[in-house]
């Protein structure tokens, strides 16, 4: 008993310990903070009424997905178990990306990321190497997909400025670009922040697009990760449908992600009721920054 | 009868005092307006563009050079034009104040299918952007600005001094852009499509010119300041 509350106390002590160190960086679009907390390194950008959690990377084992919703980005494989060519659009800290990279080494996961810094900062304390497999372009997320002209099995839109989203990547036209650079299988996966009027207006604006749209609520965080199909056959709505853990497992994957919890994570749409207000954003109505973007930080 | 004469004088005094007053509420009213049509527009012009070319810093540096460029020259157009004869001055009164309303309804009406075709055409985002920014904005705003100098003169003309004209019109002008940075951010984009509110530019700027000129005109005296 004396041991056990001894354990609890150092833990305690050690999260509650003083930072290795906390440095701040002015990029072009960000105030990014990095900390380094034991092996633990956090990607911060500053958001109104503090930071927002961009990435987290154990240092110790890259391939941990710390920050708890990146493990319910791996969703896709459900419907998309052989994905061979990826597009993330947001690097964040690259917290995805490890473990991806090892489970699929001859997979391309390519990268758009608007700020030249949060790439430096990758690189420099989160410990990323972009490989010839992995690599990042600095290039604003829709340009990069209007301007692609590949077709990609996954299609990742996980970019965030500070506390919100830019608009013109939540509007009805940028998910129809991003619907026509998709694989015959392709999936469409979107890290949205439930709890705020902008999260039915981006189920919304989703479902005016894609046919089939499921949604997976992280357990314990407010993200919600949609993925979404442009084909109404096979349905993807039945999971006794989705693959089964064995077309996709990858010895890396042990450990770090537990499939049968995703397979739970997910969620109905959202009731008639609170859809009411949602409306369909477009190019030439998108109020994003005033539908509240982000009450819910992204939580580890 | 002479009690009738200064009675008459009297209320024809209070008459033109009222006039006085009025036009020259209407003639701020209108100098606000024109500063709330060229930055709110800077904000619609971000919109217009955001879908084709991001939100980047590219984008911003060539929108605010663009606008900055327009101010300038429209400044130093519009001085001209009030120093030149006013038979000749109300002739480009009317066609800079046409040429701002064509080119405000050329942004409406073919601004995206535009932005749409430049996108495509250009690899380079600060040759499209460039292309973009005088294509769509530079015209409108150059013309608006042209009228800054010519209420300078306005006021002038009315018999205040130069310089305190020069401030008062600047002064007032660049809250009337204020507003219009605010309003367009906090309460026109959030309720209303950004075609819609193009729409909606080109309606006010045809009124505000209107009724701009017709100040203008009416303050005009008979012979010409410069020959």
């Amino acid at each position: 008993m004396k041991r056990l509350l001894s354990l609890c106390l150092t833990a305690v002590a050690v999260g509650a310990a003083e930072p290795d160190y906390v440095q701040n960086f002015d990029s072009l679009y960000n105030n990014l903070t990095v900390e380094k907390r034991g092996t633990v390194v956090e990607l911060r950008a500053r958001a109104h009424g503090g930071e927002a959690l961009e990435s987290a990377v154990d240092l110790s084992d890259p391939q941990q997905l710390v920050v708890r919703y990146t493990r319910t980005l791996y969703s896709a494989l459900f419907f998309q178990p052989r994905p061979e060519r990826v597009l993330m659009v947001g690097l964040g800290g690259a917290g995805f990306h490890r473990l991806f990279a090892a489970s699929y080494p001859q997979t391309l996961l390519q990268t758009a990321e608007l700020d030249p810094k949060v790439f430096e900062l990758c690189q420099s304390h989160l410990g990323f190497r972009p490989t010839a497999q992995t690599p990042v372009t600095i290039q604003d997320g829709r340009l990069f997909v209007k301007r692609s002209k590949e077709k990609w099995d996954w299609l990742i839109l996980d970019a965030f400025r500070g506390g919100y989203v830019p608009p013109h990547l939540k509007t009805e036209e940028f998910y129809r670009e991003c619907a026509a650079r998709l694989s015959e299988r392709g999936v469409f996966i979107s890290n949205l922040h439930a709890g705020n009027e902008l999260y039915y207006s981006d189920i919304k604006t989703i479902c005016a697009v894609f046919p089939q749209v499921v949604l997976f609520s992280t357990a314990g965080t407010g993200n919600v990760i949609a993925c979404a199909v442009n084909y109404t056959e096979p349905s993807i709505l039945d999971a006794k449908q989705w693959a089964k853990d064995e077309e996709f497992l990858r010895p890396p994957m042990q450990g770090r992600l537990d499939f049968a919890t995703l397979r739970r994570e997910r969620v109905p749409h959202p009731s008639a009721a609170e859809m009411k207000q949602a409306k369909v954003l477009s190019d030439d109505f998108a109020p994003v920054e005033f539908l509240n973007a982000m009450k819910v930080n992204n939580t580890r | 009868m002479h009690r009738h004469h200064i009675s008459s004088a009297l209320t024809a005094s209070a008459s033109f005092n009222l006039h006085l007053l009025v036009s020259l509420i209407a003639f701020y009213a209108l100098v606000v307006v024109l500063g709330i049509l060229s930055m709110g527009f800077q904000l619609l012009a971000s919109r217009l563009l955001n879908p084709h070319f991001g939100s980047s810093i590219i984008v911003w540096a060539w929108l605010i050079s663009t606008f900055l460029a327009a101010f300038s020259i429209g400044s130093m157009l519009g001085g001209w034009i009030s120093n030149v004869a006013p038979a000749r001055r109300f002739r480009l009164q009317a066609t800079t104040a046409a040429l701002a309303v064509g080119a405000l309804a050329f942004t409406a009406v073919l601004g995206r299918l535009l932005l749409n075709r430049i996108e495509l055409a250009f690899g380079d985002s600060s040759t499209g952007l460039l292309i973009a920014c005088i294509g769509l904005f530079f015209l409108p705003v150059t013309m608006l600005s042209t009228f800054g100098p010519q209420c300078v003169h306005y006021l002038a003309q009315r018999g205040t001094a130069p310089g305190a004209a020069s401030g008062v019109v600047y002064g007032v002008s660049t809250l009337g852009n204020i507003a219009g940075v605010m309003l367009t951010a906090f309460a026109l984009i959030p309720s209303f499509r950004v075609s819609t509110l193009l729409y909606g530019w080109l309606a006010v700027a045809i009124l505000s010119l209107t009724g701009l000129i017709a100040l203008l005109r009416a303050a005009a005296p008979a012979s010409p300041t410069k020959p």
